[in-house]
């Protein structure tokens, strides 16, 4: 009697689900009837082009949660701050020693004493961090203009390693033990601070981040972004294409060093042994310990990695879009990552992948179909909510099984 | 309940001293004295009658803020301090409040096929407690993803809040509000000759309905549906065992804490008489969230502790240390611009101080609070 009224009310369940879908089929289908296939299909590649940069995004958080449990709302301001730190040290002519060399031995200094401040002391430790902050420092001076792309990867890594080092030594290490409640609200006010620095810094106004760009048509030693778009001519295996579809080349390039971006961290989380050693940790603190884990420098190197992480997307997201620019309201960028986080499930890798996808697909079709700002601020949270409805853990995280 | 820490060697004896409001005589008498004081206040200002010059007048006008906003903080307590449910939407639901209350009281007319219906205007004593409920009935709306989702999957729903209500109220309400665009003229409130219409007066409708909705919390939390939103925080699997209906008293804190931020809302319309969307923007939720932090959730006094600490640092204390800023910052660091450090001072405190508490006082100062007073108590010995 109870296996039948089960399944009836499974058949009763899945049945309300069809005649929603239907409905919403119904309700979008003459909207996007009034639509061109050609703009559908220029919008569906848009869509999947930013949903990898939102991917990115979504794969820092992942990786802190999975890590220590903590939901990063910081991740937008560690996005903007490397980001404006690339702008610095990509536009500065003439690279200050000190300032460079205060950034790189100050990051090697809390890199070498993840574990306690007693590591440095090791001789040989000590001429390490020494070697690798000349080398820094040399990489982040050395040259002119002409050796900028090195000065800024060099500069904004650097950078990003600091501020993800500090998060970790100041807020986070403290809080080891406390409601996780206490750790989330740290990265809140983490929020407030790091935007409250860069605008100390840098100023509220727009800074130009020219990464995909070409040499100005007119003016010498000036840069624009790329504006000749790729186009897809419709011919032999395209032929059903009803005209050529343009794609945005600073999107597309963009969309492509994600997608590598996304393998390089896929493999260093499923190939190297740090990365290993931060699955163990994120399965289980303890046990990880009880092995011979150094359970607090692995999550010091998780929030500098995730950090690192931040800073690309930032710098992925800021350089392709529109504008090429940054500003001191950059960081709500991640309102739209953060339901990306949630569709592919607090916990999986390959979910911050598929949520980003979702995303980004959706925000650009939303922008196809209506009118003002729904596109950006309220699709991805109504995609969201159906996706919680239907399945609370997200599509791929881990289902909890609780206990009293 | 929190708030009962005893000092050593005094016990309760029976049922109803263990949850009287005020268990001493000096607890009464600091009680009812505080609030005779705080009645008090506008009377010492240069506008009223007495004709005193003896506190400054911005004095009225920031305990009107604060007592508006220790309404929305209670309500928020409510939800993340009693019954442990995370809202990052608490500002939208001001919102709705304040939206409803000044659209009741200036009255509007929706079209009903060819006729229209005129709604109002209605005074303000009827369009506030419509307002509350309205956007209480809205709370619930939000409170059902509760059904079936929590912690940061809950806290995520709320955040759709946060985005879903003002695009509503910008888009499609967009005739009625004329968001976000400032809405202008709403009616001051009324009885018979008496106008409420400078701050002075407001303050005498605000902290009153302040002060009552603080204990109305306080006795809400003393009773069967109180305990059961405490034992839902404490192990919602554990209080569904005891045959607490769960998500019913979830849906009914969330209707309590919305109702709550519903009655803030319109009292932030009627002192202004005149809103826009951007006062209730994500800034100001986590705002509330912070305020309770650092007021120390869970505790009655977290709302009023958090929220006069919170104001006053950004009111009060930051302009007036601002200057001195203004010339160290610019001399130490020679890359800053002084025209930046206006504006990128309150984030940085604000957030150094949300820091400091929860690193170093994640109890909030409610909890310091009882802690000084029962070291008061016991003197001279330690406690």
């Amino acid at each position: 009697m109870t296996q039948s009224n089960r399944s009836l009310q499974r058949a009763g369940t899945w049945l309300f689900y069809a005649i929603v879908a239907l409905l919403l089929f119904l309700w979008l289908q003459p909207l996007a009837a009034q639509k061109s296939g050609n703009t559908i299909i220029q919008r569906t590649i848009g869509g999947v082009m930013l949903g990898s940069i939102y991917a990115i995004m979504a794969l820092g958080i992942v990786v802190i949660n999975k890590a220590s449990g903590v939901f990063n709302f910081a991740h937008g301001a560690m996005m903007m701050i490397a980001g404006y730190m690339f702008f610095s040290f990509f536009n500065t002519q003439a690279i200050s020693l000190v300032a460079a060399g205060l950034l790189a031995f100050s990051t090697v200094v809390l890199g070498f004493t993840m574990g306690g401040w007693r590591e440095l002391f090791i001789p040989q430790r000590l001429i390490t961090a020494l070697i690798i902050g000349i080398i820094l420092t040399l990489m982040m001076t050395s040259g002119g203009t002409e050796q900028r792309w090195l000065h800024a990867l060099t500069g904004a890594v650097t950078g990003a390693v600091l501020i993800g080092l500090l998060v970790e030594r100041l807020t986070i290490r403290p809080l080891i033990g406390q409601p996780i409640f206490a750790a989330v609200m740290v990265t809140l006010a983490l929020n407030e601070v790091i935007r409250g620095i860069t605008t100390l810094i840098w100023g509220s106004q727009p800074k130009s981040l020219l990464i995909f760009a070409e040499p100005h048509p007119f003016l010498p030693d000036q840069f624009v972004r790329i504006q000749t778009p790729i186009t897809i001519e419709p011919t032999g295996l395209l032929g059903f294409l009803e005209g050529p579809v343009n794609i945005d080349q600073p999107r597309f390039m963009a969309f492509l060093l994600a997608l590598a971006t996304f393998a390089l961290f896929w493999f260093f989380f499923r190939f190297t042994n740090i990365g290993l050693a931060m699955r163990a940790t994120s399965e289980n603190q303890q046990l990880a310990q009880s092995v011979g884990l150094r359970v607090r420098v692995i999550l010091a190197i998780t929030w500098a990695i995730a950090t690192v992480m931040a800073g690309v997307a930032g710098l992925f997201y800021a350089g392709s879009s529109a504008a090429s620019s940054i500003d001191t309201n950059f960081h709500f960028v991640i309102l739209r990552a953060f339901p990306a986080v949630l569709l592919g499930g607090l916990e999986s890798i390959g979910g911050a992948l598929v949520g980003g996808l979702i995303i980004g697909l959706s925000e650009e079709w939303a922008k196809l179909l209506f009118t003002g700002d729904v596109a950006e601020n309220l699709a991805p949270y109504i995609v969201l909510m159906i996706v919680l409805i239907l399945r609370p853990e997200g599509l791929f995280g881990e289902k909890r099984i609780e206990r009293i | 309940m929190a708030d009962h820490i005893r000092p050593a060697g005094i016990f309760d004896t029976t049922y109803e001293q263990d949850i009287a409001l005020n268990r001493t005589r000096t607890d009464k008498f600091l009680q009812y004295g505080g609030l005779v004081a705080l009645l008090l206040i506008p009377l010492l200002t240069s506008r009223s009658f007495l004709g005193l010059n003896i506190l400054p007048d911005y004095v009225v006008v920031t305990i009107n803020t604060i007592a508006i906003f220790v309404i929305a903080a209670q309500g928020l307590n409510i939800l993340i301090g009693y019954t442990g449910q995370i809202s990052l939407g608490h500002a939208a639901f001001m919102a709705v409040g304040a939206y409803s209350g000044a659209l009741l009281a200036k009255g509007f007319a929706i079209p009903i096929g060819e006729s229209m219906l005129q709604i109002g205007p209605f005074s303000f004593w009827i369009a506030l407690p419509l307002a509350a409920l309205f956007t209480g009935l809205v709370g619930l709306l939000f409170g059902l993803p509760s059904l079936r989702v929590k912690g940061f999957y809950l806290a995520m729903a709320t955040l759709a809040a946060q985005f879903i209500i003002p695009w509503i109220i910008e888009h499609p309400l967009q005739p009625y509000t004329n968001a976000p665009e400032i809405l202008q003229g709403i009616p001051q409130p009324t009885i018979g000759p008496l106008v409420f219409a400078r701050p002075i007066e407001m303050y005498y409708i605000i902290v009153p309905l302040s002060v009552l909705l603080m204990l109305a919390s306080r006795n809400i939390m003393r009773t069967r549906v109180g305990r059961a939103f405490i034992s839902i925080r404490d192990n919602d699997l554990a209080a569904e065992l005891l045959g607490i209906n769960v998500f019913w008293y979830k849906l009914q804190s969330f209707f309590l804490s919305s109702l709550y931020a519903g009655i803030a809302g319109a009292l932030i319309a009627f002192e202004r008489n005149a809103i826009t969307t951007e006062t209730f923007s994500l800034e100001t939720s986590i705002a509330l969230l912070a305020m309770l932090v650092i007021g120390g959730a869970g505790y009655p006094k977290a709302a009023l502790f958090g929220v006069a600490f919170v104001r006053l640092l950004t009111d009060v204390i930051i302009p007036a240390i601002g200057p001195a800023f203004n010339s160290t910052l610019t001399a130490l660091l020679p890359f800053v611009d002084g025209t930046n450090i206006g504006p990128s001072l309150q984030p940085i405190i604000f957030g150094v101080a949300l820091v400091i508490f929860l690193i170093f006082e994640p109890r909030g100062l409610a909890y310091r609070w009882e802690v000084l007073r029962i070291a008061w108590k016991i003197r001279p010995f330690a406690n």
